[in-house]
């Protein structure tokens, strides 16, 4: 996963480059670099480190010209260096490239440009691209054609943009598998992998799509076909997104920001027409078999959607990661696979959601980001309008798949008779509540999982336990805990603790159980029998609950009452618990939030 | 911007340490909390600030003058009779113009970092007024916050009690227009209606503060500002006339000049000795200590997690431990602060006749400037000696012949 952005102007870009790779940060930061052309060709600066450390040590804002490409760097082939940093250049350094995506077959187009001797500075499979151009001119294509034909030898993935001396006021570039967006400024254009590229400077855009490629000037663009070089007419998209929701807007951090934008994101997944909640349910009952998938953390939104369409409409709908769903899944013809996507660019599940076409299923998704590959890829899409998450922990994003997968549940439920009209009308009154609860919720509590991951953050191991809807709620949070406050933490069902995990059980490891409200009279029961069990083996428990009962109970070491919810969306409070331990887990533990160590916002490699 | 600093605050529940001094002058890391407060405001570049003082702000203008201490011109207001917070404000508006706005802190509070320029960072942002916010164990006490999605302060519920939950609370540390002064006017100088007016009229941004933050309400908090401040210091600061001879330092320890030390003392940082100190041969500073400008430590005494404000004596062979020893206090040889309870029950101290629980196990005392004990006391654990309080040697008179 990586970052890409260009821009030509009829003034100076290196700033407003940096600033565009800066917003495009969450999606790699290990390395990153620029490209500007002046007059004696393309002069690039790259380094490895965050783009503003990197920024100030190269001096990136000392380039001038106003043509120019950039890249963030998130290393796939090749080790986190300077030299495998991006752009690379060709060996006579005429031009230079960025290129996000994997090309699978680099060695062997490495290994015959290095017979045709041609110098190679990096390890990166992206460098092929700049020696193929090179190579064609030599052959005498002229550059816009020796771009093309480089593009048509790559094999994998790619969105790859370019700058040359030839042609100074110019970019050219071309998608594969990978995303590319232009934005269309006045006397200003830009290419990017998402709108966060250039979103300060122009709402309107135009998405490309697979096998296409374009030249962008600073008074226009032309997008064409890689194969033929035929004219494409695209339509131009209006981005609604506030460059200012972009940003931190004071927050600590991307993440406490978008853990407080929920209530509205709510509120958007609520309004999400309900014609395409219909058509989700439908797809979803008249299919022979049907799945929900995601991978991560949307794999748990899945997983939480399964025990909904179990209690609100009596369905059968497995759950199964997107990349494990081929091994253990049988697909079929007359199939239906319902993926979520923040990204919509997440590799495993577009790979997926690609099989599952070919085999002749039909494919939904619920998906954030507008224009992503999925959203273009599958048969329906119902795009959640949460805004640009940033964080790359995802909260707000996942929260909001659950409401859009939680009201297709009872949608599905009242079509099949499971729940009637009232039924259905109280239900989603109760989802309608949702937005001021939270609201509520994290005004008024944050402080008490402030006080508590203070007083725990030094334990290092966690058992994150539920039962029913709760068991993917500790999934879920123990996956937070694990990638933002880099604690090892484990998700399991509370029943499992008989089966294995009491062996574990010492004043050593801390569990946190999340105990349903007592209207689920048999869950709290047996919920309450697991802390029991645990406290016997001298274990200690953080209790997560909605009973008043229980206050000051000798059973939990430290516990939040939960404000009280219908058991509807009870889980959904408890996710937000679990937001709310990992994000201050994190903070008091010095952890870098919204860009924790190893991880990238949306995995676009295998 | 020019800045302006309450530093009249004190009360019953800061004994030993009221009235002999405002809460501004209690001594964290080496300094009064006040200097930490005026630094702050110079590193983010506040030239000018006016310091409100109450009954004994003597102590705070001997100190700090005309400010060339910290590098910024000082000017002093008097808060009159009437106390609370709105009034101290309003003792100070003939120092602002009409129009601009101003940095108001509270000098009571310890950041581990630069409060200040978090709060300026969220005024530059929105271009609205602004306060930083944090999380507390226990929001009780202060004003509680509701945000929005956009970081504004919907509402302020001040000192809610039990009704308090784990809002954000208000830090001490705002950015407010002119025109503030004539809100306060008008709500009578009450501070929680008039930001609450504030709120509804032109708003208030939070500016979330999510390092360390202690509000000195009680005196066991000096400690804990004190091991915070002191948590973030990495390096040793040793004045050039110090001589070690065969005495050891190890870890962040700062030692201001003219500090002698004898042979086989040993100090363990964080730790701060001030100018001009004494430290006799064999003497044990652990970590997290605090020994005042001008005090003397005796042979083989031991301190532990104290802070001592300065010119005092500890006696030979004694042990100061999670104590805060105030200034001009004699400490007799062979006196101990008891710090824990054998049971390992949480340490309790009674101030102003209640009995108030510390959360602490390992507490000592709390002496009063210029109290003197004398030799071979034991100090009960959590006890409050009142400033100027003498008590003589704890001794026994063997009787003559048999």
């Amino acid at each position: 996963m990586c970052g890409i952005s260009g821009i030509v102007s009829g003034e100076n870009v290196a700033a407003k480059l940096l600033s565009s790779i800066q917003n495009l940060e969450y999606r790699g930061y290990d390395s990153c670099g620029m490209a500007v052309l002046n007059a004696r060709g393309p002069v690039v600066r790259k380094n490895v480190g965050h783009v503003a450390d990197v920024a100030e040590k190269e001096l990136f804002l000392s380039l001038e010209g106003v043509t120019g490409i950039a890249h963030t760097r998130w290393a796939t082939h090749g080790g986190v260096t300077p030299a495998n940093a991006h752009p690379h250049l060709s060996c006579d350094k005429t031009l230079a490239i960025v290129h996000n995506g994997i090309i699978s077959n680099y060695a062997r187009l490495k290994a015959a440009l290095i017979k045709r001797r041609h110098k190679f500075a990096s390890e990166t499979d992206s460098e092929v691209i700049a020696h193929l151009v090179e190579e064609n001119r030599k052959k005498g294509a002229p550059l816009e054609r020796a771009f093309t034909s480089a593009l048509k030898d790559l094999e994998g993935s790619f969105a790859v943009a370019m700058v040359s001396i030839e042609a100074p006021h110019r970019i050219y570039c071309g998608k594969h598998e990978s995303p590319l967006i232009l934005g269309l400024g006045k006397n200003e254009f830009y290419v990017g992998s998402d709108f966060n590229a250039f979103i300060e400077h122009t709402k309107d855009a135009v998405v490309m799509d697979d096998g296409e490629y374009a030249v962008v000037s600073d008074h226009g663009y032309e997008v064409k076909r890689i194969r033929d070089g035929k004219p494409v007419r695209k339509t131009i998209m209006r981005i609604d997104w506030d460059s200012e929701a972009s940003r931190k807007g004071g927050f600590p951090h991307y993440m406490l920001k978008e853990i407080y934008e929920q209530p509205e994101t709510v509120r958007k997944a609520l309004s999400v027409s309900e014609d395409s909640i219909v058509g989700l349910a439908k797809g979803l009952t008249g299919a022979k078999r049907a799945y929900l998938t995601g991978v991560g953390t949307t794999y748990y939104a899945a997983k939480v959607g399964q025990y909904y369409f179990a209690s609100e409409a009596d369905l059968g709908v497995p759950a199964a990661s997107s990349d494990e769903f081929l091994e253990n899944s049988p697909l079929a013809k007359d199939d239906f696979v319902l993926a979520v996507s923040q990204s919509g660019e997440t590799y495993d599940t577009l790979r997926l959601v690609r099989e599952a076409k070919k085999r002749g299923a039909k494919t939904a998704a619920v998906v954030n980001v507008v224009g992503s590959t999925l959203s273009r890829l599958v048969d329906q899409v119902v795009l959640q309008g949460s805004g640009p998450e940033i964080c790359v922990i995802s909260t707000k994003a996942a929260l909001a798949q659950m409401i859009i997968l939680m009201r297709v549940a009872i949608e599905a439920g009242r079509m099949n008779g499971r729940l009637t009209p009232a039924e259905k009308r109280r239900k989603t009154a109760q989802l309608e509540a949702l937005p001021a609860l939270i609201s509520g919720f994290l005004n008024e509590y944050s402080g008490l999982f402030h006080t508590i991951a203070q007083k725990h953050a030094s334990r290092h191991n966690w058992l994150f336990m539920g039962r029913g809807r709760f068991y993917p709620v500790a999934l879920e949070t123990a996956l937070k805990v694990k990638e933002v406050a880099y604690l090892h933490a484990e998700g399991m069902p509370a029943g499992f603790l008989k089966h294995g995990a009491l062996a574990l059980i010492d004043d050593t490891l801390m569990s946190a159980m999340f105990v349903p409200g007592e209207s689920e009279k048999e869950l709290h029961r047996m919920t309450m029998g697991s802390v029991a069990e645990i406290n016997a083996r001298g274990g200690r428990v953080i209790g997560f609950h909605f009973s008043k009962s229980l206050r000051g109970s000798k059973l939990f070491e430290d516990q939040v009452l939960l404000p009280s919810a219908p058991p509807l969306t009870s889980p959904l409070v408890a996710l937000l618990a679990g937001q709310l331990l990992s994000y201050f887990l994190a903070t008091v533990l010095g952890r870098d939030v919204d860009k924790p160590r190893s991880l990238a916002k949306s995995v676009t490699v295998a | 911007m020019k800045a302006l600093v309450l530093a009249a605050g004190g009360g019953m529940n800061m004994a030993p340490f009221f009235p002999t001094r405002p809460k501004s002058m209690i001594h964290v890391a080496g300094r009064p909390v006040l200097h930490r407060t005026l630094q702050m405001l110079r590193e983010s570049g506040f030239g000018e600030v006016c310091v409100v003082v109450g009954p004994n702000g003597r102590l705070i203008t001997e100190f700090f003058g005309a400010g060339r201490s910290v590098d910024m011109k000082i000017s002093y207001a008097t808060q009159g009779k009437r106390g609370g917070i709105g009034r101290a404000v309003l003792a100070a508006k003939s120092r602002f113009k009409a129009g601009e706005n101003f940095l108001l802190a509270y000098s009571d509070v310890v950041a581990e970092e630069n409060l200040v320029s978090s709060v300026m960072e969220a005024f530059r942002l929105s271009d609205k007024p602004a306060a930083s916010i944090c999380l507390t164990d226990d929001p009780a006490g202060f004003g509680n916050v509701y945000l929005d999605d956009a970081m504004n302060i919907t509402r302020i519920i001040e000192k809610p009690g039990r009704g308090g939950k784990g809002n954000y609370v208000l830090a001490g540390m705002f950015v407010l227009p002119y025109s503030f002064f004539g809100t306060l006017e008008k709500n009578g100088g009450d501070m929680a209606k008039a930001l609450a007016a504030l709120v509804r009229a032109e708003g208030l941004k939070g500016a979330i503060w999510e390092k360390g933050w202690v509000d000195l309400v009680h005196p066991w908090e000096v400690l804990l500002a004190n091991r915070m401040v002191m948590g973030t210091w990495h390096d040793a600061v040793v004045h050039e006339s110090i001589k070690l001879r065969d005495a050891k330092i190890k870890g962040p320890v700062h030692i201001e000049e003219n500090v002698e030390i004898r042979s086989g003392a040993v100090i363990e940082g964080p730790a701060f000795i001030g100018r001009g100190s004494y430290i006799g041969n064999n003497a044990l500073i652990r970590k997290n200590s605090s020994i005042g400008a001008g005090s003397v430590v005796g042979f083989g005494a031991e301190i532990k997690n104290s802070v001592i404000f300065g010119r005092t004596k500890i006696g030979r062979l004694s042990f100061i431990g999670d104590s805060v020893i105030g200034e001009n206090v004699e400490i007799g040889s062979g006196t101990m602060t008891t710090n824990y309870d054998v049971n390992g029950a949480d340490i309790k101290v009674r101030l102003d006749k209640a009995l108030l629980g510390t959360g602490m196990k390992k507490l000592g005392a709390f002496a009063g400037d210029g109290a003197h004990l004398g030799n071979g006391h034991n100090i009960a654990p959590g006890a409050v000696i009142p400033p100027g309080c003498v008590v003589g040697h704890n001794i026994t008179h063997p009787k003559r012949g048999v």
